[in-house]
């Protein structure tokens, strides 16, 4: 496989009453040709924003640092233009809510024509041609006839599917989908995450898929990252990360999932809230919350370490030698 | 068991919409629930299936229809320009989105005071003890009564609404979707705590989520809603394991398992269909894998199939009479 975006120490920090406010401290991924890439994390973690980032769609005052490499280009340093043409054209994103994502008050036959006369100067008819197949394909009953209907004349599942078409009009190669099936019923979600996982494996496409769920991770992902007040605290394999992970926050994450086969009613939340990003603890940013926390967590920021492919930001993980011992087992 | 053991009841309620020059839309068809003191009862269901409009009538912000609503056996009266009587403060509601059920512009300790004043249980000088109090029952430092909302997480924004019914000293928590704008975090600390207060402070409590796996976790007693109708109901590990209602089957196949194992769910083909223009028979016969030709005619009845449980399926009913 070949790396089709690496994003190298990205940084975003917004200016705050009190001096700028780091959101997202130096993110570090690669996503592959071909593949599902999983950001998790709780809100506030700095999901969307390094999303947001990733496509320069934050406000002019954000300061963004680092490097997103997509297909050789460098997209921060592309002037509005070229940027333009790579968005919503090379990259889309589709969003957590299709009823604010999607125009009201446009037809969805507009919606989805636009961009694509847009970007490729195609005519109304081939447009219109594109915007049916892409309805049939994300499963839209009478996608003809939908084209003259409104947002609102459709369900939030078909909504979202229709907002996935849209990202899809001008075949991406990356879509980045932003919680994509949250606002959205268990049955839908189903149907939507099926969508995506087709698309990859059909037309080749790759997918950041944003989502604080690990049951829909664990579903779609191929590969996982899961982030904490801003940082990566633990990735690798979707597979790895959720049967074992190494991260006490990732252990965390898990246990505090309702489970079927647990009879008593009891759940096991992480202690405390997660930290707001102007006032950060000093050392781990989750020292606070772990049960696991030595004198070390305290003062050290625990650098992302690689292990075996996979990587862990935790010193007590990586001092105990569990994971080491764990992969000679197995 | 007798009605008056029952802290909430809703009888055969039903809600329709009417709307100018349109069909009435019938968004509650005739549904029953019972909620005992101590009891935590969950109601799912997908978006649009009505759920949300039988808890505002379990609280008398709709009005039914047809059908009753007893708190304590007294009937629940729908909310109008008089104020609410006295005997109905100890029914509370708590709404899905803290963040636009508090007022932003106002400190925590100020809408907990208020709702003391309205309730009037506890004299004025009592206030400032009563909300530490009330803070302490969510989990949350008295100091939080000087904050404001947007100082606090989606979790603790929860909490403080949930701080707000208690000031009422409820016999009975209405909840709409409490949990489902919070993290997985979040929403077990929320979920531990509802069942704690139920469970100390003998509240009934009626849990209305389309999260069939937290509601599995939290709730004594599920009923399964579908397009207005109740479809199942039961002791929540029975239903959980041995599903009658083929659509309860659906709801608990979609959830997908953080076992990194990539299963997939199963995928529940259509959509909610238009509550305006219900298909004929049974209602979920459109989308149902098992239907076969008497449900496309005739609506199956909610009927007991064993002691506690209740379901409206031909499919198990082979030997009901027509």
């Amino acid at each position: 496989m070949t790396a089709l975006v690496e994003v190298e120490g990205l940084r975003v920090s917004l200016p705050g009453p009190n001096g700028a406010v780091t959101i997202v401290d130096g993110l570090d991924f690669t996503v592959e040709e071909g593949e599902i890439f999983g950001i998790a994390g709780e809100s506030g973690s700095g999901k969307t924003m390094s999303a947001l980032a990733m496509l320069r769609l934050l406000p002019p005052r954000a300061i963004v640092e680092g490097r997103i490499v997509y297909q050789g280009r460098e997209l921060l340093g592309l002037d509005p233009k070229a940027m333009r043409a790579v968005r919503g054209n090379e990259i889309s994103m589709v969003f957590q809510d299709p009823m604010t994502s999607l125009h009201p008050m446009l037809t969805i036959g507009k919606s989805l024509t636009t961009q694509v006369r847009q970007h490729f100067g195609v005519s109304r008819a081939e447009a219109r041609k594109r915007a049916v197949e892409m309805l049939a394909e994300v499963r839209i009953p009478d996608p003809e006839g939908s084209l003259a209907s409104y947002p609102h004349q459709f369900s939030g599942g078909m909504r979202q599917r229709i907002a996935i078409a849209s990202a899809l009009m001008c075949r991406p190669r990356l879509l980045i989908a932003d919680e994509p099936t949250t606002a959205l019923d268990v049955t839908v979600q189903a149907g939507v995450i099926r969508l995506l996982e087709r698309l990859q494996r059909e037309n080749g496409l790759s997918v950041i898929l944003i989502t604080h769920d690990l049951g829909v991770m664990s579903t779609a992902a191929d590969r996982l990252t899961v982030m904490y007040a801003g940082r990566i605290v633990e990735s690798g394999t979707t597979r790895r990360v959720l049967q074992d992970p190494w991260h006490p926050y990732t252990q965390g994450l898990l246990g505090a999932l309702p489970r079927p086969d647990r009879s008593d009613d009891k759940l096991v939340p992480i202690p405390g809230s997660p930290p707001t990003p102007a006032m950060l603890p000093s050392g781990c940013a989750f020292h606070p919350r772990c049960p696991k926390a030595v004198d070390r967590c305290r003062s050290e920021v625990p650098p992302l370490e690689l292990i075996s492919g996979d990587r862990i930001a935790c010193v007590v993980a990586t001092a105990s030698g569990a994971i080491e011992s764990k992969e000679v087992r197995s | 068991m007798s009605s008056e053991a029952n802290a909430l009841e809703l009888k055969d309620v039903e809600i329709v919409y009417q709307r100018r020059h349109r069909t009435p839309v019938r968004a509650v068809a005739g549904a029953s629930i019972a909620v005992k003191p101590g009891q935590i009862v969950g109601l799912v269901g997908e978006s649009g299936c009505g759920k949300s409009t039988l808890a505002r009538a379990a609280v008398g912000l709709v009005a039914p229809s047809a059908g009753s609503v007893l708190f304590h056996g007294e009937p629940v009266k729908p909310l109008g320009l008089r104020s609410r009587p006295a005997s109905l403060t100890g029914l509370q509601m708590v709404f899905q989105d803290p963040q636009s059920s508090l007022n932003p512009r106002r400190t925590v300790g100020s809408q907990l005071a208020d709702a003391l004043e309205i309730v009037r249980r506890t004299p004025r000088s009592g206030h400032p003890a009563r909300v530490s109090e009330l803070l302490e029952q969510v989990g949350l430092p008295a100091s939080a009564s000087s904050r404001y909302p947007h100082q606090f997480s989606g979790g603790q924004r929860q909490r403080i609404a949930i701080a707000r019914a208690l000031a009422a000293d409820p016999t009975v928590m209405v909840l709409d979707e409490p949990l489902s704008a919070l993290d997985a975090s979040a929403q077990a600390q929320v979920a531990n705590l509802l069942v704690r207060l139920c469970r100390d402070l003998d509240i009934g409590m009626l849990l209305i989520s389309h999260d069939l796996a937290i509601v599995n976790q939290v709730a004594d007693e599920v009923a399964v809603m579908y397009l207005g109708l109740i479809v199942e109901q039961g002791p929540t590990g029975e239903l959980w394991r041995t599903p009658r209602h083929p659509y309860t089957e659906a709801l608990i196949g979609a959830i997908p398992q953080a076992d990194g194992e990539h299963s997939q769910p199963t995928v529940l083909p259509g959509e909610v269909p238009n509550p305006a223009a219900p298909p004929a028979g049974c209602r979920f016969h459109p989308r149902c894998p098992l239907a076969f030709d008497r449900c496309r005619t005739d609506a199956p009845p909610l009927l007991t199939v064993e002691p506690g449980r209740t379901q409206a399926c031909w499919l198990q009913r082979a030997d009901v009479p027509a």
